[in-house]
């Protein structure tokens, strides 16, 4: 497969580097150079609680496009697929860290939460304070009554942007962290891939599906969820996912969620647009209204094919949230189309 | 002793053993345990004081490298500022537990480490706590993994001792200079 990096050792940082310079809204930390943080409207970090979160690099744009006024405070970097290691982290909590506290978010992956949480630890040590929050939402990963099993997938974005445009607001460190919590309580989210993405690392595809079957619920990094389907018409497709969504948190009829329909890289624009209209219509059948929805290829794994569906039911304060403007690289304006709802 | 002479003794004990803990690894996980040590090491000894553990997570990777880093980190403090090691390792321990949802028995680093710990915490010697570890370590080869890639092998790596513990041992060896077997 043909790839268009210089080398294995520093593809990671040539991407940093093209980020940083294409991007007025965001600078290299001054701690660390995988430190990827505001460069315009920062907070004061005495007053407005400040927020970062480290991942495994290849999924971009989240999470350093999400830096920016009304979302992150930073984002830290680590290498191909892998998280950054703990003292790693920690500079980047140093970095953006105030009087007012920190929370670091924290999409529940083995290493991002062994990692992330030994450097809250050692932050505490030093006086810091800082809040770990675990993000989870892929309902394949896990039953209901093991949700803090699940592991993070693209709902975990309602998080970040919740969580960003009430930091910026002002709210302090206690009632974010709850509204973190309870943002994560009302969100559930369901993958299906059609074809592998490339590894950079070893320029092989990261799993095989025979062309004639989709995988439901499977990770991003290629974990298994719930297991094979067939292919066939997109609207049957997104009718099983809607069912299972509902099925495992239901929303009462007349009620509304908000949606956000990722895709994973290699699936097109088109696509993913049809997969929105069809979601629209499924929803509707159970006269849930869709709204406020976000859409395009946000949490991606190189060119994977596929995409996923994320609903959150938000209360009135998630919502306005949720549709606050931002500034970032990559954040979409939400729009609310409450006539999207038929 | 120095927190960078440990480091170096450390670095030289993990080179000598590189083979034997990447062949006990490679029976029962994916066969780095040695090199991912001793490249952590290895920037841990020319790394600036106070940074000496931390300079280790990043080199050495993984999550193995941030637990293994934590106990590293309440070694450096003990010789940095005299902190007391029995508290620093129960901290390492209990957090190594928690972090990584192990506990004794489970065929990991904490069979070593816990006994150890505890030895010292009842005001215990090194060596007897070096002992205590070494016991810990050598009752790793009749368990069950219940966590890490050696779950999946089959008969959850029993008969094989743990890398993990192996190297923890290893650490406590050198702390209190007693000569690596």
């Amino acid at each position: 497969m043909k790839k268009l990096f210089n080398d294995p050792e520093t593809m990671v940082d040539d991407m940093i580097d093209g980020f940083v310079s294409a991007c007025p809204h965001v600078r290299r930390g001054i701690r660390d150079p995988r430190i990827v943080v505001r460069r315009r409207n920062r907070k004061n970090p005495d007053k407005s609680v400040t927020l970062l979160i480290g991942n495994g690099s290849g999924h971009e744009p989240i999470a350093m496009g999400f830096v920016g006024q009304g979302l992150l405070d930073a984002n830290v970097v680590g290498d191909v697929f892998a998280a950054p290691s703990a003292d790693l982290v920690l500079e980047g909590i140093r970095e953006v860290n105030g009087a007012a506290g920190t929370i670091l978010l924290i999409s529940r992956h083995s290493g991002d939460v062994i990692n992330g949480r030994a450097a809250a630890m050692l932050a505490e040590e030093e006086g810091i304070e800082v809040v770990p929050l675990l993000m989870y939402d892929d309902i394949s990963a896990a039953p209901p009554e093991r949700r803090a099993d699940r592991r993070g997938a693209p709902g975990t974005m309602f998080i970040y942007k919740i969580l960003g445009a009430a930091a910026e607001a002002g709210w302090p460190l206690r009632r974010l962290t709850q509204l973190g919590e309870d943002v994560r309580e009302r969100t559930v989210t369901l993958a299906a891939a059609v074809s592998p993405g490339i590894s950079p690392l070893t320029g092989r595809p990261m799993f095989s599906l025979p062309d004639d079957e989709i995988y439901l619920g499977m990770g991003v990094h290629g974990e298994p969820g719930v297991g094979r389907v067939r292919m066939g018409p997109v609207r049957i497709l997104v009718e099983e996912m809607i069912q299972r969504l509902l099925d495992d948190r239901p929303i009462a009829a007349g009620g509304r969620t908000a949606v956000i329909i990722n895709g994973m890289g290699g699936t097109t624009m088109m696509e993913l647009l049809t997969v929105w209209a069809e979601t629209v219509k499924a929803l509707s059948s159970r006269r849930v209204r869709a709204i406020a929805p976000m859409v395009g290829s946000f949490v991606t794994t190189q060119e994977t094919g596929g995409f996923s569906i994320s609903l959150l039911e938000p209360d009135d304060v998630m919502l306005k949230l949720w549709c606050a403007p931002s500034d970032t690289p990559a954040f979409p304006r939400i729009e609310l189309t409450e006539e999207c709802a038929a | 002793m120095s927190a960078e002479d440990f480091f170096r003794a450390l670095y030289e004990a993990g080179c000598s053993r590189l083979r034997e803990l990447n062949a006990l690894d490679a029976a029962i996980g994916d066969g780095d345990h040695g090199s991912t040590l001793v490249r952590g090491l290895k920037h841990a000894v020319t790394a600036a004081t106070g940074a000496r553990a931390k300079a280790f997570m990043r080199a050495s990777g993984g999550a193995s490298g941030t637990l293994f880093g934590l106990v590293l980190h309440e070694i450096e403090r003990h010789l940095d500022n005299g902190d007391d090691l029995a508290t620093g390792l129960e901290r390492a321990c209990a957090r190594i537990c928690d972090l990584g949802e192990v506990g004794p028995g489970d065929k990991s680093m904490v069979d070593s480490l816990a006994p150890a710990a505890g030895a010292l915490a009842e005001g215990k010697s090194l060596a007897e706590a070096v002992s205590a570890a070494e016991e810990g370590r050598d009752a790793t080869r009749e368990m069950r993994a219940r966590c890490g890639r050696a779950q999946y092998v089959e008969g959850g790596g029993v008969g094989h001792l743990d890398p993990g513990a192996i190297s923890l041992a290893m650490i406590l060896e050198t702390l209190a200079r007693r000569p690596v077997p």
